[in-house]
């Protein structure tokens, strides 16, 4: 027959100690390191002026072309001024764009790193679920392992005990059929054998 | 543990894991809510961003501005050169040139802002709708682990049902046996 098991055999190796342990240590290292970056990275792309810069060198590149140096023909002209506004207008919407899409460039990281780290965390829930679910199963198993155990016990016991009784009943009826007549027996045969031959006469 | 001498031993000051299964399942449950907290109200933003008006809004001002600009340059040219030998008339056209012009720049401006503006609100919109595909793919999945944990669990209650059933018959049948 099989010893018992032994509980300490069960017990995670050091290797398993020390995994969870440098695991659990980035984990929080992570937390507190890299995370308030993202963050940090989130409020900045929310409220930093990121056209101010690009606006700025556009407003400048436009009157530095049109308007560094100021002759008369340009002061006379009836269209100049138009065309420098119109100029300054449209690198100005140039600038916003490149702004605009700078920001959102950086908008959209920060979304799809969150959203990494997110799906992450979903699939370690999932992970953790199916660690749960399948230990649960394992316990449920090893139970019901040792009902059928149990049911396989008590059935036999019961085969052997009936069997037991059915031999013992058996013995009992042939002892009692020992002392039985014999139906096949002559008749008066019995007190022949029975209370031997004061009648008979043999 | 034997470790190289003048290297110090990171791993045994680390704090130990009791129960790995429950730090997991915290851990992971936390990172969740620590997404919803951190990120949840500036995701809802950049969703609606993909309506932004911003660029149009903005050129506007920026071609009202500009106009405004180019008239003080001219009027300060103008008198750079003691008035630049123009007419009346001449100035007067200048203006009107420039109010025209201005108004063009204006109307220009604002249609290619309006281009921009679809541009870049269509390029978040593909960015987010990718982002959105990874989501609708990891809940899925989640979905579909939950979906086949339960069957399994319910799969091993009928088992076991079945083998009870089994075994009480069995129980049953070797007692009428023994009785019989």
């Amino acid at each position: 027959m099989s010893s018992k098991p032994n509980a300490g055999a069960y017990k995670a190796s050091e290797q398993e100690k020390a995994l969870a342990s440098v695991s659990l240590a980035e984990k929080n290292y992570f937390k507190q390191k890299y995370l308030p970056k993202l963050t940090e990275l989130r409020d900045r792309s929310m409220t930093e002026d990121y056209s101010g810069v690009a606006t700025g060198r556009a407003q400048a590149d436009t009157m530095q072309a049109l308007s560094g140096r100021p002759t008369i023909r340009a002061a006379q002209s009836v269209d100049a001024a138009a065309d420098l506004a119109s100029a300054a207008g449209a690198q100005q919407l140039q600038g916003r764009v490149q702004g605009l899409t700078a920001q959102r460039g950086d908008q959209v990281n920060v979304l799809k790193n969150a959203r990494g780290m997110q799906a992450d965390a979903q699939s370690g829930l999932s992970r953790a679920a199916r660690i749960e679910s399948s230990k649960q199963l394992q316990f449920a198993k090893a139970k019901q392992a040792r009902r059928n155990a149990n049911f396989k016990f008590a059935s036999n016991l019961a085969g052997d005990i009936g069997k037991k009784l059915r031999q013992t009943s058996g013995q009992v009826d042939t002892e009692e059929n020992d002392n039985r007549p014999d139906p096949d027996a002559p008749i008066g045969s019995f007190y022949n054998t029975g209370f031997g031959s004061g009648f008979g006469g043999r | 543990m034997a470790h190289t001498p003048g290297h110090r031993d990171y791993v045994s000051n680390l704090p130990g894991v009791s129960n790995p299964e429950e730090t997991f399942a915290q851990i992971t449950r936390q990172d969740y809510m620590d997404f919803v907290n951190n990120f949840r109200d500036f995701e809802e933003k950049l969703l609606k961003a993909t309506d932004d008006t911003s660029l149009m809004d903005q050129a506007r001002e920026d071609q009202m501005r500009q106009n405004q600009i180019a008239q003080q340059v001219q009027q300060r040219n103008i008198e750079r050169y003691g008035g630049a030998g123009l007419s009346n008339a001449q100035r007067q056209q200048q203006q009107r040139n420039l109010q025209l012009g201005g108004q063009l720049g204006l109307t220009g401006s604002l249609n290619n802002a309006r281009v921009q503006q679809r541009q870049v609100n269509n390029a978040l919109l593909n960015e987010l709708i990718g982002i959105g595909q990874g989501v609708n793919q990891s809940s899925l999945s989640g979905l579909g682990d939950a979906s086949a944990m339960a069957a399994q669990r319910a799969a091993a209650y009928k088992n076991a049902k079945a083998q009870h059933h089994s075994n009480m018959m069995g129980l049953g049948g070797a007692i009428l046996g023994a009785l019989i």
